[in-house]
């Protein structure tokens, strides 16, 4: 009896030694994997040059769709990305609950957004909603994942489609050339000089439009970001939602106001867990942006044509969203009139007298209150479907994306598993 | 008569009730009648005593409380479910049925209903009509048929009051505020009022709140070629005081159906099992006239 109990004493002894070791030396480290990143040609070399056919500039929501449609379509494409990853509102700015694909009990927004959010939820175990469900409210039916499992497979699904990365580079000058565009980036320690054909603008904010001096609007007053964070209890991906922080007049037309803002957005939480007394558990790297530059497109979404449902002729695909104006008193969503689904034209993303030039995503043109709605990350993948669809086909024949005949465009995004609006 | 009119402000809203004691009250008036033309001489000689008098004082005093219903008459009428401090009237024929609640002088409410070729006159749909605020919640049923498989056959409309009367059971158990516990459920506290009048009569019309007027209508024994009985529809409108419209239709939203996962009725959309269910209505047209004028000096709030 005594030699067991001095066993047993002398086996937690040396279990707690153990464990104390352990969490001496590696604190939370329970093991670690030894991985090769291949190496970078040229990695010395400050100055780098790439020939591609489609240059994709921005890798949120509509980006990396439209670099992945664009690679899949066979075009050499190459996805620039100012930030750490792919995915942008989702990721980056932790708006971790894309929608809308379904509207008044159909899916009209599939293709490879859909796949990848899709594919997401299905890795991390989690569950679509149940679209045959009347939603009560329109975020009932966004698609709740794992932003960080989201950003994983987008960087897979490029790196299948054969797309380029080019993290932390941002174009700093782009001229026009013979057969397209010379578009020189800057990066942290790369200067890229990109020879391309056609360019899609994924950026949010229409930089590249701005870039190259086509018209754009932009109202005085935007709507607020959003800062996400949890206090209190661990973040849980795709779970619980995060705390979200209003940060008004938040501004993501250049460096400089993106840092404000998220310096304003950061102080405020900082401010928040004094206050509290909380413990700081999860933060996102950046404020999501909802609202900056809109292109003045070859043809402009107006509210009432969003609100109506107005099929386009040159429709390319679908949009649904209340609309949806953030402010300084919140928002209150108007929703759409039941079987109303708007759509958005080729022309929409095309700047106004621009050629070999393409854009996707909230910079769509249309007006202020027609944009609360399109500029979510559904919409947004529908859009960057189609611009790589037509960027790519456009960069096969020689011609402008506007010049691409719309049976081809619809074809082959047909063939990539998207919706084309139609007359029901 | 006395037993008809305790009924009619008792039991649930019944057309039966409410006919007995209108025959009753014209049965009433022709033996009054009767009363005084076999009466006429010494009648004419109560004229000359006092207390006569004082009794006609006090019969048009009576009659006037009630026709304008001062806010004492109106707290002993709310305890009833079919008279309450309103003008509320359900009436049904053979090219639909019409509800009219009027819960203050300035505020009409016309909610009519077409009905369709499924509409069987012999036996009547059941039907609830209700108002839900903008976090779903019953906050006041406005009619339900009566009949004793109304529960049964209007599965939301009983599943959105049990969720009211839990809730308020548990403020009462709690001693909260009704709205504490909505809040606390919903995490809206500009919808958390469970009171009609915020949402129908708001005192201020910055601060108004959305809200639903809703229909489950079910036609018993509808089969369709996919389903032995259809079951309910239900038809919703929102009304905004902030922006209010004075005609609006009522949309079909879907069916209900037990969601076995949440434990909860839920509505899905209808499908191409669905065909004469979806001609029982032909159209419900929801209408509201307001005086803004009278509104605005808060006389009346409402229930």
């Amino acid at each position: 009896m005594k030699s067991s109990q001095n066993g047993n004493h002398r086996r937690g002894f040396l279990q707690k030694s153990l464990l104390g070791a352990s969490s001496f030396a590696g604190l939370n480290i329970a093991s670690s994997t030894h991985v090769s990143a291949e190496s970078v040609s040229q990695a010395d070399e400050p100055e780098i040059t790439n020939e591609v056919d489609v240059l994709v500039v921005g890798g949120g929501s509509a980006g990396t769709i439209a670099a992945i449609q664009s690679g899949r379509a066979g075009a050499k494409t190459m996805l620039v990305e100012r930030n750490l990853q792919l995915g942008g509102t989702t990721t980056t700015g932790g708006v971790a609950f894309p929608g809308l694909f379904d509207a008044w009990g159909k899916q009209v927004i599939a293709g490879i957004g859909w796949e990848l959010v899709k594919e997401s939820v299905e890795l991390d175990g989690g569950k679509l909603p149940d679209f045959a469900k009347v939603p009560r409210a329109h975020w009932h039916n966004q698609v709740h994942l794992n932003q960080f499992i989201f950003a994983l497979l987008a960087e897979e699904k490029c790196r299948e489609a054969s797309v380029e990365l080019a993290y932390y580079e941002f174009p700093s000058s782009i001229n026009k050339t013979e057969n397209g565009w010379q578009v020189d980036c800057l990066g942290f320690g790369t200067r890229r000089r990109v020879f391309c054909k056609q360019i899609i603008d994924c950026t949010g904010g229409a930089e590249v439009v701005g870039l190259l001096g086509y018209e754009r609007l932009r109202e005085d007053e935007r709507q607020p970001g959003s800062y996400l964070f949890k206090l209190g209890s661990p973040h849980n991906p795709a779970g619980q939602q995060l705390h979200r922080l209003y940060v008004h007049g938040a501004d993501s037309t250049n460096s400089r106001t993106v840092t404000v803002a998220n310096i304003t957005g950061r102080q405020s939480i900082l401010q928040k867990v004094r206050d509290k007394k909380m413990r700081l558990m999860h933060m996102q790297p950046e404020t999501g942006f909802r609202e900056s530059f809109r292109i003045l497109g070859e043809t402009l979404i107006t509210v009432k044509d969003y609100t109506s449902g107005r099929l386009f002729d040159d429709a390319v695909s679908y949009a649904f969203y209340p609309v949806d104006l953030h402010t300084k008193r919140g928002v209150k969503p108007k929703p759409l009139k039941p079987g109303t689904v708007p759509s958005i034209p080729l022309s929409a993303l095309i700047p106004k007298g621009s050629q070999n030039l393409i854009v996707a995503g909230r910079c769509v043109s249309s007006d202020r209150l027609a944009n609360s709605g399109l500029r979510v990350q559904a919409s947004c993948m529908g859009m960057g479907q189609s611009a790589g669809v037509a960027a790519a086909l456009a960069a096969k024949t020689q011609t402008t994306p506007l010049k691409v005949p719309l049976a081809d465009i619809h074809g082959l995004l047909r063939k990539h598993g998207a919706i084309i609006p139609t007359k029901s | 008569m006395a037993v008809s009119g305790f009924l009619a402000f008792s039991q649930p809203f019944s057309i039966k009730v409410i006919g007995l004691h209108a025959l009753t009250g014209f049965l009433f008036i022709i033996v009054v009648t009767c009363h005084v033309f076999n009466n006429i001489v010494p009648l004419k000689k109560y004229f000359k005593e006092p207390v006569v008098w004082v009794v006609i004082f006090v019969t048009v005093l009576l009659t006037s409380l009630f026709i304008y219903q001062p806010r004492p008459v109106r707290a002993v009428l709310g305890l009833s479910g079919n008279l309450g401090p309103v003008l509320d009237r359900f009436e049904m024929n053979e090219s639909g049925m019409t509800y009219r609640y009027s819960p203050a002088p300035f505020y009409k409410l016309l909610l009519d209903l077409r009905t369709g070729p499924s509409f069987d006159t012999q036996n009547p749909p059941r039907l609830a009509i209700w108002l839900e605020n903008q976090s779903f919640y019953h906050i006041k049923t406005l009619f339900v048929s009566d009949s004793s498989d109304s529960r049964e056959m209007l599965p939301f409309w009983a599943f959105k009051v049990e969720g009211w009367e839990n809730a308020k059971r548990e403020a009462e158990e709690k001693e909260l505020a009704l709205d504490e516990v909505v809040d606390g459920v919903s995490g809206a506290t500009q919808n958390g009022s469970f009171d009609p009048a915020d949402y129908i009569l708001p005192t201020d019309q910055n601060s108004s709140m959305p809200y639903r007027v809703m229909i489950e209508i079910n036609q018993p024994g509808d089969s369709s070629q996919k389903m032995k009985d259809q079951p309910s529809l239900v038809y919703e409108v929102e009304v905004d005081n902030f922006a209010p419209r004075t005609f609006q239709l009522l949309e079909l939203i879907g069916y209900p159906e037990f969601d076995e996962e949440k434990k909860e009725w839920a509505i899905y959309y209808v499908d191409d099992r669905f065909d004469s269910a979806l001609e029982i209505v032909d159209s419900v047209l929801l209408q509201i006239e307001r005086d803004l004028n009278k509104e605005s000096t808060g006389d009346v709030k409402g229930p």
